[in-house]
């Protein structure tokens, strides 16, 4: 550990990107977390994703773009995003961690840099390589992807003070708390949806027969 | 002017009315031609294909045949066509032969279809091959004939062959009513005695190995050869690996031998129909509405499928995924294929009544045809009740259907014969030839995308890349592979100075960057030391 670092805070992410094992370490210590930082990544996982639909070269793109939807996109990564970290927090202060929901927030994005850094690279690449050359796209793809899960170990890791083998079963039961999260919003607004052709019928009934 | 005004005002009603009269005189057809663009969704298109005629059993004279002949009279159901189940048609002779299956006959006719054409074969003699019959001529008649196919023999003789279903044999024999050959059950071991032996269809190869499709069998079509030894199997489906399939596998590993022999065996689906081109190369399909595996194949000699090498893998056949309209889900079911002289592939599907016509490469050409409404019997021209064969000769397509007794003809329109021309040209190589018909394909209709992929290759052709790509954007990504690789060879060669140059800068002030970095830590190095 360093104790010396003194980084301004939109360096964090690159630190940690560049430190897997110890980066988040340090940036516990040094309390680099960083909303702002952390929303702007998150961001840009949006319009990356959006960006790989749209801007992929047309020998490596399957996307349907007859109808372009933007909702999907934001909600496969934004609202993807924050439903790890809400059902993260939501399993891990039961199980003693100790990480907040922002640093829970603030690491989470951190971890996803390199993600995005593949992404744009195999954006950029598909557009000159040929289909004999997939190899260099899926070489870039895997790597982020990869490292990405690697630094979100280590950051869940470092946020709570888990041990490997518990961070490693507690991100399986956030993936299935997410699930759960995602079937009971599912479900809320089915039955909100629902509720409102209820009240909305009852009130066009009262408007005919007021109306009489 | 009020003299000229009258004028013109006369004159516009005159053309109004004109138009107002100008009724078109041809019917529309029952269906509405389609193709499927790069995503896979429908998109309309021009037919390719309309109704030429219809002819049934009274256009063929069938019902008067025997009228002259006291002896033969006219039996009750064998007026016109029952159930004909399959064509052929001679295209060197140009004889037409049906399989008027419930009739148990075979009619022969010829393109006009007049009854002065049109004979019947119902009765075949065992000829002096067969030494039992020689002193009295045993005679002996079809039962269920549901395939046909015509072939000269090693000594040039004309023969027909015929799958006689409830006879269970296949039958040759020649233009005098002799029976040349019989291929019956085979008694080989291999022919799994549990299995009945109906052959449903039959085709002749150039070695006069005579392959015959029996329902039952899952094996391929059954192959004798010309002697009428059976030779095996031909042309297996695969088996589809469906989930099910999957998990059989994986418990097989775990069970018992009794297990296993209990289990359900996955078996792959039989073939329905077949065909050989000019070549020799012998197609099968399988009619399975589930099934998406060898739905089509084009064989070798050595029975592997040959469209592998073009991308087996991506193709569909018939309507692409199943569709689920109003609660039922639509599948095609393909019956029947043909190849015709200029090797395009005709498929007959079962299930909505359509054609569907490829290149010899398996694009999509045309779609024509159609089912009748649910209910109706499809009395409309170009409807169809239940198809059962499908045949080509001198560019018309002829279609059997077995519901509604009758054949129907299609012809090309001026549309389908400029995208027959422009696909002969390109297929000859003629690429720059072909680039004016397919410009008109364009003008016709834009939507029609192998259009798009034969200007692409022409342009291509012309080392014009970037209009090549252009053309190749969503219609072929083969097409466009091999346009961006040219280009982008020929852009790095014309832009190759500056993009060294720009690299090489960008090294040099890199290797820059890092000294001056060096530098300054070590002059902040030093001024920290000299402070303490």
């Amino acid at each position: 550990m360093r104790f010396d670092l003194d980084l301004p805070a939109w360096k964090w992410p690159f630190y940690v990107m560049r430190h897997p094992f110890e980066g988040y370490d340090d940036l516990r210590w040094k309390k680099g977390y960083n909303m702002k930082v952390a929303w702007v990544i998150v961001i840009m996982f949006f319009v990356v994703s959006v960006a790989s639909a749209q801007l992929t070269g047309f020998l490596f793109n399957n996307t349907y773009v007859k109808v372009f939807n933007i909702v999907p996109y934001f909600s496969s990564s934004v609202i993807l995003f924050l439903t790890w970290v809400v059902g993260n927090w939501s399993l891990c202060t039961l199980f003693d961690g100790e990480g907040t929901m922002k640093n829970i927030f603030c690491v989470s994005a951190y971890a996803l840099l390199p993600y995005l850094f593949s992404e744009v690279i195999v954006i950029i690449a598909s557009n000159f390589l040929l289909r004999t050359e997939s190899g260099f796209i899926s070489f870039f793809r895997y790597l982020g992807l990869v490292w990405s899960i690697v630094l979100m170990i280590s950051a869940m890791k470092t946020v709570h003070q888990y041990s490997l083998p518990k961070t490693i079963v507690a991100m399986f039961f956030t993936v299935v708390a997410m699930a759960i999260i995602l079937f009971l919003a599912v479900l809320l607004l089915t039955l909100f949806q629902q509720v409102i052709v209820f009240g909305y019928s009852i009130y066009t009934e009262l408007m005919y027969r007021f109306s009489l | 002017m009020p003299f000229m005004k009258k004028l013109a005002a006369a004159l516009l009603t005159a053309a109004i009315t004109a138009t107002a009269l100008a009724v078109t005189t041809s019917a529309d057809e029952p269906y509405t031609g389609y193709n499927y663009d790069w995503w896979g969704d429908p998109i309309p298109s021009q037919n390719g294909f309309v109704v030429d005629r219809v002819v049934d059993g009274d256009d063929l004279g069938l019902d008067k045949l025997d009228y002259s002949d006291k002896s033969k009279t006219v039996r009750e159901g064998l007026v016109g066509l029952s159930e004909p189940s399959d064509i052929f048609v001679d295209q060197t002779t140009g004889k037409f032969y049906i399989a008027d299956s419930k009739n148990n006959r075979i009619v022969v006719t010829d393109e006009t279809f007049a009854p002065e054409a049109t004979t019947v074969i119902s009765e075949l003699h065992y000829g002096n091959e067969f030494p039992e019959s020689q002193s009295v001529i045993k005679k002996t008649t079809f039962k269920m004939p549901r395939g046909i196919y015509v072939r000269k023999n090693s000594d040039g003789i004309r023969l027909i062959y015929v799958a006689d279903y409830d006879n269970n044999r296949v039958v040759a024999f020649d233009e005098n009513l002799d029976i040349v050959m019989e291929y019956t059950r085979p008694s080989s071991d291999v022919y799994d005695a549990n299995v009945t032996y109906n052959p449903s269809k039959v085709i002749v190869d150039s070695a006069f190995n005579v392959y015959v499709i029996v329902p039952s069998i899952t094996q391929g079509s059954v192959q004798f050869s010309a002697d009428g030894q059976f030779n095996g199997y031909y042309g297996a489906n695969r088996v589809e690996a469906t989930a099910e399939v999957i998990a059989q596998q994986f418990w097989k590993l775990i069970y018992t031998r009794e297990q296993i022999i209990s289990m359900r065996r996955s078996v792959a689906i039989e073939i329905a129909n077949i065909d050989i081109d000019k070549e020799g190369f012998i197609y099968t399909v399988t009619e399975n509405k589930s099934a998406d595996t060898d739905v089509l194949k084009k064989l070798n000699p050595a029975g592997t499928n040959i469209f592998v090498n073009l991308g087996y893998d991506q193709m569909t056949f018939g309507d692409f995924a199943q569709r689920w309209y109003k609660g039922k889900t639509y599948a095609s079911a393909i019956t029947d294929v043909d190849i015709d002289e200029e090797g395009n592939i005709y498929l007959l599907d079962f299930a909505t009544g359509r054609v569907f016509q490829y290149t010899d490469e398996c694009d999509l050409l045309f779609i024509f045809g159609t089912r009748g409404p649910q209910g109706s019997y499809g009395t409309q021209k170009g409807t169809f009740m239940s198809v059962s064969a499908i045949e080509t000769y001198k560019g018309k397509v002829y279609v059997v259907d077995s519901r509604k007794n009758n054949i129907t003809v299609f012809r090309q329109t001026e549309f389908g014969a400029i995208v027959q021309n422009a696909i002969k040209l390109f297929n000859e190589g003629l690429y720059d030839e072909a680039k004016g018909p397919w410009e008109e394909v364009l003008r016709r209709d834009a939507n029609y995308w192998l259009a798009y992929i034969g200007l692409g290759n022409a342009y291509l052709n012309q080392n014009e890349y970037g209009t090549a790509m252009s053309y190749f954007y969503r219609t072929s990504r083969a097409g466009y592979n091999r346009a961006f690789k040219s280009f982008r060879i020929e852009f790095i060669r014309a832009n190759f100075t500056w993009m060294l140059a720009i690299v090489l800068g960008l090294v040099v002030l890199l290797i820059v960057l890092s000294y001056v970095k060096k530098y300054r830590k070590k002059k902040k190095a030093a001024n920290k030391g000299g402070q303490q």
